[in-house]
């Protein structure tokens, strides 16, 4: 016993000695987190990184069989799913891990609303993960299409429809995402194209940034720490504590995620034909589904405006307005509790779940 | 009273004054003046009259004037043939069928003429092919003297009528054998109906005298006419075996011949007939696939697999090749009938094979027969049996690990070949060769062995999959536990620090 704890320290030594981690190990030490009653929330910022790290590492598995052309896209998928040694159980983890990271990052978001912890001086880290979030459903919409099955490739289509209602570039941008004027193989290699190459480079970026404003920063205290004394404030040390918790849920997320995927595999669904009549019950993937029913009970006309175009225009509207939070938030940023902020938070969520479930029952 | 007597006087009166003023006086027969003055005349004016004296239609009193119109009644020609008396002469083509249905189109008339005819021949004419413009558009490609002829016209049951049934193969030859008149309207059409009817049981018989028997008429009609193609023809190959059965299902007609009367009854429960006549395919053979049409005669006992083969070309050409080919020519066997029957063939079943008491092999090859006939056919039901089994079996395992929600779509879409080995291998049982039959049962054993094996795996897949996560759940929560007294651990220490 004594020689083993004599091996690792000697190890321990060594890497010290050529990449100084006791310097890092000691600064981790030094970071501290808030521990309250909301420190949970604090949690699934992690998760979700987690989950992108299972994307990244699931998806460059699938890489390696999948052909992102309109001939062969279906049977790879299906060639994964039935052939490649446990084939199905990476293609089923990396969708289930896609929803549940769009999942952790809304949670994340409203947490991150709840708590306040988008004000001064944290704007650019609200900043940077609105876009990630707005990143994720790129690689959400993107990775629809991939598998080119019926479902997917009538869902890509009324998706891409809505973009040609914009006003003045509607249309060019449809183009754009179709790389035509219809939902073609040319649009299934764009949307590879976007979601293996474009969309994880711009994400990797934000991410990084998004992850060194936390680091620099440190984590947020909540708001009514401000008018406690020292004694009443608690920490705990982000190494080992934060970051030992941080795991175990990493653990717990994980045996989530594998039950989910052997239980619950993805359905493949019948191969995409542009000639067959649209399915029953075509719809977007979860997170878009609060928008996509909104649009449906929105009349053809608004008075003199087309009724689409009015949706598009609301959910544009009221995300810029998300996204700018923390410049019009101005109670909150000279420190004023403002009440009325968590009643349009709740309104918000509400919103989203009610017509999310609506989406689905009324399908 | 008195005013009923009154009424009937007035009744006399008024028919009496018609009479008196009738411009047109009723001619009796040996009156009409024109057949008198044409009976004096020579060759083409006087043929008519000639042989007017038979017509049937003279019976009638129907006299010249009636069908030329003009006048009767005098012998002075430039009054009787006077066009502004009405004197038609010789009727223009488009024309002459006008006469004729003036009685024949006019239920009425034919009464009060004695005559029961029915009054719809012209109605079924112009529906007819015949009843068509001709190439010329001077008149129909057919009317009624084409084929009844004109002025000496007589009853068809009349030997002298024209279309007399001994007489209308040739009458109808008179169009039907003409390549160059048949050209005008139809050039695809065979000119050889009526040589090959000649060499037909019906026409031997007909050139007899046989009335009964069929000639053109019979089949395809006689005023409404139409093609093979059109099916309301009585020739529209679904309708053939109804036509056949009106002469071959009456046991009177056929007494005469010594012919059973149940070739229709039976073959409409067979599987040509229910494929023909309720499953309304047309490709199905009717009576006339086999027994010919025109040259009707039974297939032979050598030709019937030539004529099952027709359809059935590889087993027909198996059979030719295989040993039972010069057994039963020895025998005197019909070829495909023997085990399969003839007008009530039913679908073929694999009972059909084996040493069993209901299969056909057993008709030649019992236990006492000395060659391989009985254990090959044993054999053969048995292999034949094991596959079914097989397939049964293997798509049962398939059903249960897509059950589990196991992709086995391959081997499903795999199994789907043991109905065409099945199929390949009940047709090269025609061959009688049981090497042969053994090599194409083979593949489909290899079928269900290989998809047995992915169904098996399949299932085996589903249980690993489960155990597999089974553990690393139980790894994963663990090290969860693991961390988490790891945490509580440090937290105490740090704990008892402060």
């Amino acid at each position: 016993m004594i020689e083993l704890t004599s091996l690792k320290k000697r190890i321990s030594a060594w890497i010290d000695e050529r990449y100084e981690i006791s310097n890092l190990i000691s600064y981790m030490k030094k970071k501290s987190v808030p521990k309250f009653r909301a420190t949970f929330w604090y949690y699934l910022g992690g998760i979700t990184l987690l989950l992108f790290i299972v994307q990244v590492v699931s998806g460059i598995l699938l890489l390696m069989y999948y052909k992102g052309t309109e001939n062969l896209a279906f049977e790879s998928v299906q060639f994964i799913n039935t052939k490649v040694y446990f084939g199905w159980l990476i293609r089923s983890i990396h969708s289930w891990s896609a929803n549940l990271m769009i999942l952790g990052a809304f949670l994340h978001m409203f947490s991150v609303f709840f708590l306040r912890s988008y004000r001064k001086p944290r704007e650019l880290t609200w900043y940077t993960g609105f876009i990630l979030l707005l990143l994720g459903f790129g690689f959400g919409f993107s990775g629809y299409l991939l598998p080119w099955n019926e479902l997917a490739y009538f869902a890509t289509k009324v998706g891409t429809d809505i973009v040609k209602q914009v006003p003045f570039v509607g249309h060019y941008f449809m183009v754009l995402l179709r790389g035509g004027e219809e939902v073609t193989g040319a649009t299934l290699s764009r949307f590879y194209g976007f979601h293996v190459a474009v969309l994880p480079a711009i994400f990797t970026v934000f991410l990084t940034a998004h992850l060194m404003f936390i680091q620099r920063q440190g984590i947020h205290e909540p708001e009514d720490w401000k008018n406690k004394s020292e004694s009443e404030r608690s920490y705990m040390p982000f190494f080992p504590n934060f970051l030992l918790r941080d795991l175990l849920l990493w653990l717990i997320v994980i045996n989530i995620l594998a039950i989910l995927a052997v239980f619950f595999p993805w359905e493949l669904g019948q191969k995409a034909n542009a000639f067959a009549p649209a399915p029953k019950g075509i719809r977007p993937e979860w997170y878009f589904m609060f928008m996509f029913q909104t649009l449906k009970y929105i009349p053809g006309k608004v008075w003199f405006i087309d009724g689409e175009l009015l949706g598009i225009g609301f959910f544009g509207i009221a995300g810029f307005l998300w996204f700018m939070l923390p410049f019009w938030d101005k109670r909150t940023k000279i420190g004023i509790r403002n009440k009325l902020l968590n009643y349009i938070g709740i309104i918000v969520i509400m919103f989203i779940i009610v017509l999310t479930i609506l989406g689905y029952v009324l399908e | 009273m008195k005013k009923i007597i009154y009424i009937v006087a007035l009744l006399f009166l008024v028919i009496g004054i018609n009479q008196v003023f009738s411009k047109k006086k009723p001619i009796i027969v040996g009156d009409d003046l024109c057949e008198n003055c044409h009976l004096t005349l020579e060759d083409k004016n006087l043929l008519p009259a000639q042989a007017y004296a038979t017509d049937i239609h003279k019976s009638k009193n129907i006299t010249c004037a009636d069908c030329h119109g003009g006048d009767a009644t005098t012998y002075d020609m430039d009054v009787a043939m006077d066009r502004n008396r009405g004197f038609l002469g010789v009727p223009k083509p488009q024309d002459r069928m006008k006469m004729c249905i003036k009685c024949h189109s006019d239920e009425k008339r034919m009464k009060r003429l004695g005559s029961a005819l029915p009054t719809d021949q012209f109605k079924k004419l112009q529906n007819s092919v015949h009843g068509q413009p001709s190439s010329n558009n001077r008149g129909y490609i057919a009317d009624c003297i084409s084929c009844h002829g004109v002025h000496n016209i007589a009853s068809p049951g009349n030997p002298a009528s024209t279309v007399y049934a001994t007489k209308i193969p040739a009458l109808c030859g008179n169009c039907h054998s003409n390549a160059n008149y048949m050209k005008m309207y139809n050039h695809k059409l065979p000119i050889d109906q009526v040589e090959k009817y000649k060499t037909s049981l019906h026409g031997i018989q007909n050139s007899k005298g046989d009335i009964t028997v069929a000639q053109c008429a019979s089949c395809h009609g006689h005023h409404d006419i139409r093609t093979a193609k059109d099916p309301k023809s009585s020739v529209y190959v679904s309708n053939i075996p109804e036509v056949c059965s009106k002469c071959h299902s009456d046991a009177k007609k056929m007494s005469k011949y010594n012919l059973p009367t149940d070739q229709y009854s039976k073959f409409v429960t067979s599987v040509h007939g229910v494929a023909l006549l309720k499953k309304h395919d047309m490709s199905a053979p009717s009576c006339n696939s086999c027994h010919g049409n025109h040259g009707a005669v039974p297939p032979g006992v050598e030709s019937i697999s030539n004529v099952c083969g027709t359809c059935h070309n590889l087993n027909g050409e198996m059979f030719s090749k295989s040993p039972h080919k010069a057994a039963f020519d020895k025998e005197h066997l019909p070829e495909c009938e023997t085990c399969h029957g003839n007008h009530g063939i039913m679908p073929t079943t694999d009972n059909m094979i084996g040493t069993g008491s209901e299969t056909t092999c057993i008709k030649c090859h019992d236990e006492s027969d000395k060659g391989k006939g009985n254990e090959y056919a044993y054999e053969m039901r048995r292999l034949i049996d094991s596959l079914k089994a097989d397939e049964k079996n293997v798509l049962s395992l398939l059903g249960q690990a897509n059950a589990l929600g196991m992709d086995v779509a391959d081997a499903m879409f795999a199994m789907k070949d043991i109905r065409q080995v099945l199929i390949q291998t009940r047709t090269c049982i025609h061959l009688a060769n049981f090497r042969v039959f053994k090599e194409t049962l083979q593949p489909g054993f290899e079928i269900t062995k290989k998809a047995a094996i992915e169904g098996k795996n399949a299932i085996d897949d589903y249980h690993f999959r489960r155990t597999g996560l089974g553990f690393a759940t139980i790894i994963v929560t663990i090290l969860a536990l693991s961390l988490y007294l790891k945490i509580k651990k440090i937290e105490k220490v740090q704990k008892e620090k402060s």
